[in-house]
């Protein structure tokens, strides 16, 4: 494997990537501009998203924060929310085990919901393709970098902005985008249902616990509507 | 939102590696454990729900609380600027277009309705509807 055709392989993962750029770029700047609006200032909304490098966590975990939610709540609303990042990892993990630990370290860090999309259709269609880590690595850089831009951009612009737009409502819109395609099976929609009406229930326990109680109610829905489709052996797919 | 945070607030730092680690245990911990991991069907399906459940309880408060209060009138514009959102969402895939038509319509809503219904006031003649009101209550 010759360096200029690991790095080709890097370049090809970064270009095959830039189509999806704009969508990318529109998600990191609401989610930088929703951060602060929030109430997190323009310096720990930048070191949040340099750091975390995860939209739908830190919009999960900002009205937490807001409300000075503990920390172990904010923490354990941020690693469910992220959760299908296991499942990807799963996936992704037999590609990358020859590598050494730190490496590995690394390139979990910088897993993502597109770049993963992307990988998997590579290797659907090329599944000899030689240099995969070096696709994987330039594409999901690339990644990284539109993300962290524009992030950046919608925290600085954040404060120009009036209050009053109401742009925070777009960080629960970007979320909403994000929920929908997750509730295509009975289950997830029927979990989803039963989570958001037992949140706002809950909503009056103290430290925002309505939130977990939300999340845990609506788990054991779809576990069970799951469970009761494959019993009557009908399929889980349909729903909206 | 309720509270501004301080920049110098530990809080806030304390909650900023909170997120990063979650980052970290998600998706770096199944690639730096070296062995196989199965999960059992029961935990992998759970896996599976859990983000749909965990942002729809976020994204439910989001939006049916105005200032603290639960609201699920016509009058709460979040709400139907979110439920807007769904609606272009399921049609379209976008998501540029579910951001950018639900905050569209909560600006009609918020700014351009108030503006209308005020107009509509100032048109009605108002004399002539005191005059049907006293005879109606009459």
């Amino acid at each position: 494997m010759s360096k200029s055709s690991r790095r080709d392989a890097a370049l090809r993962g970064a270009r095959e990537l830039l189509p999806l750029s704009p969508g990318i770029f529109a998600w990191g700047l609401v989610t930088g501009v929703a951060m602060v609006k929030s109430g997190l200032s323009t310096l720990d909304a930048t070191i949040l998203s340099l750091l975390a490098y995860a939209g739908s966590a830190q919009l999960a975990a900002m009205p937490l924060i807001a409300t000075l939610a503990p920390l172990w709540l904010v923490t354990l609303t941020a690693i469910i929310v992220n959760l299908r990042f296991v499942v990807y990892t799963a996936l992704l993990r037999p590609h990358f085990t020859h590598l050494p630990t730190g490496r590995r370290l690394w390139l979990g860090y910088i897993v993502g919901d597109i770049m993963f999309v992307r990988f998997t259709t590579l290797l659907q269609q090329e599944p000899n393709y030689p240099h995969k880590v070096a696709y994987y690595t330039g594409g999901a850089l690339a990644n990284w970098v539109i993300w962290q831009v524009s992030s950046l951009i919608g925290i600085f612009a954040a404060s120009a902005i009036p209050a009053s737009w109401g742009l925070e409502l777009a960080g629960t819109l970007a979320l909403v985008a994000l929920l929908v395609p997750l509730c295509r099976q009975w289950p997830a929609l029927a979990g989803a249902i039963a989570a958001a009406i037992v949140a706002v229930l809950a909503n009056a326990l103290p430290l925002r616990l309505g939130l977990l109680c939300g999340v845990i109610v609506g788990i054991a829905v779809a576990l069970f509507v799951d469970r009761e489709l494959r019993r009557r052996g009908a399929s889980p797919e349909g729903g909206s | 939102m309720t509270a501004w945070l301080d920049t110098i607030d530990p809080y806030v730092w304390l909650a900023i590696l909170g997120v990063t680690a979650a980052t970290f245990i998600t998706r770096s911990s199944l690639f730096v454990l070296g062995a196989r991991v199965q999960f059992p069907p029961m935990v992998e399906a759970a896996l599976r729900f859990a983000p749909a459940c965990a942002l729809a309880a976020i994204v439910a408060a989001d939006l049916v609380f105005v200032d603290g209060q639960l609201q699920i009138t016509a009058s709460n514009h979040k709400l139907i600027a979110g439920c807007i959102g769904i609606v272009i969402f399921s049609y379209t895939r976008s998501i540029i277009g579910t951001i950018a038509g639900g905050m569209v319509a909560f600006w009609l809503l918020h700014f351009w309705l108030p503006l209308v219904a005020s107009a509509v006031e100032r048109r009605r003649p108002r004399t002539c509807c005191h005059q049907i009101e006293t005879i109606i209550q009459r």
